[in-house]
């Protein structure tokens, strides 16, 4: 063997299982993971190849992305701060703007501190990991997104898991904690997988019934949940009592970057500690315009969320009535477990064949390693998007078996 | 083996049948996820139903280095001593 093939080896050896993986999916119709949008016609339709594919998968929950307002503001952004900041806010110093939306973000959510970042995966890498620090116990429900395990290993804390959506596990977990150290739960709002709501209410009270803080990620959840869109906290009467809220700039707000806000102005610290608010580049200028544009819409256009949650209950009903049966009650994401792998593949492939988008979700990235098929729904559906969508799904049943791979329709 | 130590081993060993083969042998040296065809979302619940047992929360950093009934064992002891 070769010096070069012992190095080849040693390094992608690893990775072996998972290329095996990819080749069988490759052979079974297109790339689910490696797709390429050809072109984006709107909000709700890309060319994929020479097809027009409806994209209901995409996270644009209120469909902001090609609102006029929001591609003029990140527009003149560039005119007057051009492409980029070139370093982080420590060393290039924070603009304007990153500083007026931190501002924005307050008077939004009530609160006397909010930190914006570059991507929302960093928000939560940012915050937690500075938040929870050596000898202190930080608990996170066993769901949680990828970006909050990886605040874990950044953070120098005790970690410990606790059974999903389950206030009463987290409690008994809380009780066998030592008494010293400080203690941080971290739940999500809305669950991007099955589309699953915290009961954030239940877990403020036995978060602090142990004196511990509670992180709310509500990602998914801003703009499509609460009064003005200030998600699942503030619709469940309790964004008062949460100790930290972030989220993301890159689903309903159009744009990207991330953001933690506290009721507490102590969080400001963080930013003199914080490795991934201190060690990256400040958002552009474009993407924290966009962010502040969409802002002012989702606070003061209620009827985004409306047309958004009328899309929501349309397919919802359409897609239980024609016998599929999601994981959750109605939401945003809409999440239809599949018997297996490759039945969702399958799937996937013959939904894109009738020109719909949606996500394929399988291991590891899912819960229970469950496959699923999951939707996402946008304000910017019209109620036709939707029946095509439904259309799509029916036309699985007509075999009333699984489709066959679908060998021949690569694009 | 210590008296200790077995009696856990035949605690862990009772909860890993309920989610192993029926009739595989298990030793110290047996590989949980390989030997006991226990994959990893078995291993969550497996883990969490031993964490009820001793009331107890393993360090996810502990947890996930348990490949062995041995480790899982020590670990287990580890944490009760504490």
């Amino acid at each position: 063997m070769s010096d070069s093939d012992d190095m080849k080896t040693s390094i992608f050896g690893k990775f072996q299982k998972l290329a095996e993986r990819v080749d069988t999916l490759r052979v079974s119709g297109r790339l689910p993971f490696g797709l390429q949008m050809d072109e984006m016609l709107s909000q709700t339709r890309a060319r994929i190849g020479n097809r027009e594919v409806l994209l209901a998968g995409t996270n644009n929950y209120l469909g902001l992305t090609f609102d006029t307002d929001v591609m003029e503001a990140a527009k003149a952004a560039i005119d007057a701060q051009g492409t980029a900041t070139t370093g982080s806010r420590l060393a290039n110093g924070s603009y304007a703007a990153h500083l007026d939306l931190e501002e924005r973000l307050k008077e939004y959510f009530e609160v006397p501190s909010a930190i914006v970042c570059t991507t929302g995966y960093q928000a939560n890498l940012a915050a937690i990991s500075a938040l929870a620090g050596r000898g202190d116990h930080l608990l996170l429900d066993a769901d949680s997104h990828a970006c909050i395990y990886d605040a874990a290993r950044l953070s120098d804390a005790d970690t410990i898991r606790f059974r999903h959506n389950s206030p009463a596990d987290l409690d008994k977990r809380l009780s066998r904690l030592p008494k010293e150290g400080g203690r941080l739960v971290v739940i999500e709002g809305l669950y991007s997988m099955f589309g699953d709501v915290a009961p954030v209410a239940e877990f403020v009270e036995v978060a602090h019934a142990h004196g511990a803080m509670l992180f709310v990620d509500e990602a998914h959840s801003v703009g499509c949940y609460g009064e003005r869109g200030r998600g699942v906290a503030q619709a469940q009467g309790v964004a008062d009592k949460v100790d930290f809220i972030s989220g993301t700039f890159s689903k309903s707000f159009a744009s990207i970057g991330g953001f933690c806000v506290s009721r507490h102005v102590e969080l400001e610290l963080i930013r003199m500690v914080s490795r991934p608010y201190l060690f990256t580049a400040s958002g552009s200028p474009s993407n924290v315009a966009a962010a502040q544009a969409a802002l002012v819409k989702i606070a003061g256009e209620p009827q985004l969320g409306q047309a958004l949650w009328d899309r929501v209950h349309q397919l919802y009903d359409g897609l239980t009535e024609a016998g599929f049966e999601p994981i959750s009650p109605a939401a945003p994401i809409i999440a239809i477990p599949r018997p297996d792998e490759q039945v969702a593949v399958a799937e996937w492939n013959r939904l894109m064949d009738a020109g719909v988008y949606v996500n394929l979700a399988v291991p590891p990235a899912t819960p229970q390693s469950k496959s699923l098929l999951r939707l996402s729904v946008s304000a910017a559906h019209s109620e036709a998007d939707i029946d095509e969508v439904l259309a799509g799904f029916r036309s699985l049943l007509e075999d009333g078996a699984p489709a066959p791979s679908m060998a021949a329709s690569g694009s | 083996m210590q008296a200790n130590n077995q009696a856990i081993f035949d605690k862990v060993c009772a909860i890993l049948k309920t989610h192993a083969e029926a009739d595989t042998e298990i030793t110290p040296d047996t590989q949980i996820a390989a030997d006991l065809a226990i994959d990893s979302v078995e291993m969550f619940d497996l883990v969490m139903e031993i964490e009820e047992v001793y009331d107890i929360s393993f360090p996810i950093e502990e947890a996930s280095a348990i490949d062995t009934v041995q480790s899982l064992i020590e670990a287990i002891e580890r944490i009760t001593d504490v």
